[in-house]
């Protein structure tokens, strides 16, 4: 019986149970959307350095240091067998080396790399290299980051002069043709970085088969003459910010659940507070306070439930069609954070859970709660409006 | 011991206002037979409600006992209290606190729901009763497209249905016409002397002081007259 009350109680109540859900369910989608964009803002930055600089961790010439580029010639070795086997969606040989270029008469430093054209690894925007013959004649093809070119004032098709150094140490110059300028998505594969096709550079500096690493889809173990970085090493700088966004995130987390919580509780204590006088019919009528109290609760558990479905019914389209257009972060394009000009949501559903699990908790404590202070006071008092105020 | 349906022994009833202490009711002292048709008259704030209140087991008193048949209403705990007014009180009140959600014949049923009832064993109880108040062409319709004398007609057979041994109805013109407060005092009168239960109202309308066999005088929480 107490169900079937509770069903015609809360079925009846018409526009007032249905803002009550609505309003429940439209917290319920602003939550999840928000704690899925932040997961899809750091999922996409955490796949674009991937995709774009680390792979699955690198087998690097013992010593080499990205942030030491004065060291860099004495830190190139040899590609070993072992890895020379591997399938070139699996590696990915890079040489790192300094040069200076000159813009505009002014002098640029710049990290040159070259990279095999045959890898398909990392997913850089390389194509216009590939279509350039092995032999350097008067010009090097090179790529630029869309960052870099901006920033430096280069296109497509500029030439200008690039100098560096040999094996031997000798400094050699010629100039450069800018081929593409590519959307690198990655700020570390960008600013101050010139892509240059790995068998010209090794040509240019007479490094035959030398490399600073070797990127490689997975550890193959242990390589002679290489020590390999992970992952979690590679990516420490920028894991470290996922780490403390992650704080912030639990933050923000906390921001939107309280939202939500006191939207939720503010409508479920609207409710109780205008059903008062009805409350205390039910206990004039002999209604014991438990029964009462499971009544309110049932109907606060039907509030959540529908909640549930109409958050659901509503919030899959819309997430269905965010995931298609994405959210528009083109004014974050100028910072170094590794993203696209738009970003996905990222939906997990642990996360999820929780949250609507919390949800449901705190719509049904706030039936509970206040019904239940009701009961334990005299039947007069919310027959009267004035067991809460 | 006596066969009085209740009786009032050296009741009084102090209300907390603020700082300030409210006494409501005075050393009140009175039986009620099975049966009877009475009423308490008196300004407001003479302690009407409250009395009724105590009766009806919907407040304790702060001095003084109440008995129902000789059984006394402040040793039963929250869960025999509510049990006491589920079997024995059927409520009428000024603003006839309809459960609004329900319509009229689901009004009229949910006391007999509450005592453990079926609704197809009592489905032809309620529609008599809805006949004898007078609602039988409005059995779907819910409190809020009922006019004040019509609602106060379902509040009547709601406290009715069950067949109660006590109708408190407080104030329950109030809120009324003439035509229809004396309509509904007929009513009430009449389903008085059909059923068998003794009805107590609160009131100072003159109107109702005419139907009543019983007149109990109050001011400021005393009685001062009972004819």
């Amino acid at each position: 019986m107490n169900w079937s009350i509770a069903k015609k109680n809360f079925s009846r109540q018409g526009l007032r149970a249905s803002l009550n859900v609505l309003v429940t369910a439209l917290s319920i989608i602003a939550l999840i959307f928000m704690l899925s964009l932040l997961n899809g803002f750091q999922a996409q930055a955490t796949k674009n350095v991937v995709n774009t600089d680390v792979g699955g961790g690198h087998y690097r010439a013992p010593g080499f240091d990205i942030l030491s580029p004065t060291e860099w010639e004495d830190h190139t070795v040899k590609t070993p067998e072992i890895l020379m086997q591997l399938d070139n969606k699996d590696k990915a040989e890079v040489l790192v080396l300094q040069g200076q270029l000159y813009p505009n008469r002014r002098l640029y430093p710049v990290q040159i790399r070259g990279i095999s054209m045959e890898q398909s690894l990392l997913k850089l925007p390389l194509n216009n290299l590939k279509t350039f013959p092995k032999n350097i004649d008067d010009l090097i093809p090179v790529v630029v980051g869309a960052k870099m070119a901006k920033k430096s004032h280069l296109q497509k098709g500029d030439t200008l002069t690039l100098k560096w150094r040999d094996k031997s140490g000798a400094v050699d110059a010629k100039d450069v043709l800018i081929v593409d300028v590519g959307d690198m998505l990655n700020p570390r594969v960008d600013e101050g970085v010139l892509w240059l096709r790995l068998d010209h550079l090794r040509f240019m500096t007479d490094r035959k088969r030398e490399v600073s690493w070797v990127a490689v889809q997975n550890y193959i173990g242990p390589v002679p003459e290489f020590e390999f970085h992970p992952v979690e090493l590679l990516m420490a700088d920028l894991l470290a910010l996922w780490r403390q966004d992650r704080i912030n995130s639990k933050i923000l987390w906390a921001i939107l659940m309280t939202l939500v919580c006191i939207s939720v509780f503010n409508t479920q204590m609207l409710n109780i507070f205008k059903r008062q006088k009805e409350i205390g019919t039910l206990m004039a009528l002999g209604m014991d306070s438990n029964r009462i109290v499971k009544i309110f609760t049932l109907e606060g558990c039907l509030a959540a439930v529908w909640a549930l479905v109409v958050a659901l019914l509503l919030g899959l389209p819309f997430f269905i069609w965010f995931q298609g257009v994405g959210f528009d972060v083109s004014h974050l394009s100028e910072s170094t954070l590794p993203i696209r000009e738009t970003i996905y949501p990222n939906y997990q559903l642990m996360e999820i859970i929780y949250s609507l699990v919390i949800v449901f908790i705190l719509i049904v404590a706030s039936s509970w709660l206040p019904v239940k202070k009701i009961t334990r006071l005299d039947p007069t008092m919310a027959l009267r409006g004035r067991a809460i105020k | 011991m006596n066969n009085n349906l209740i009786s009032v022994k050296g009741v009084s009833k102090v209300f907390k206002v603020g700082e300030e202490n409210f006494t409501a009711l005075r050393d009140i002292n009175l039986e009620i037979a099975s049966g009877s048709f009475m009423s308490f008259v008196g300004p407001s704030g003479s302690g009407k409600t409250t009395i009724l209140n105590l009766i009806g087991g919907l407040d304790v008193p702060t001095a003084g006992n109440i008995f129902f048949k000789n059984t006394k209403l402040s040793a039963m705990n929250r869960n025999q209290m509510a049990q006491y007014r589920r079997k024995n009180i059927g409520f009428i009140f000024q603003t006839y606190n309809l459960l609004p959600v329900y319509s009229v014949y689901e009004n009229i049923l949910f006391p007999l729901l509450l005592n453990g009832s079926k609704e197809k064993d009592v489905r032809e109880r309620v529609m008599n009763i809805i006949n004898k108040v007078g609602l039988s062409d409005q059995v779907k319709k819910r409190p809020s497209q009922l006019s004040g004398g019509q609602c106060q007609r379902v509040a009547i057979a709601r406290a009715l249905v069950k067949d109660p041994l006590l109708i408190l109805a407080d104030e329950p013109t109030a809120n009324l016409d003439s035509k229809n407060s004396l309509q509904i005092l007929e009513l009430m009168s009449e389903l008085n002397q059909q059923y068998k239960a003794a009805v107590v109202f609160s009131t100072h309308d003159e109107k109702v002081t005419r139907y009543v066999r019983r007149e109990v005088g109050l001011e400021d929480g005393k009685i001062i007259s009972d004819k």
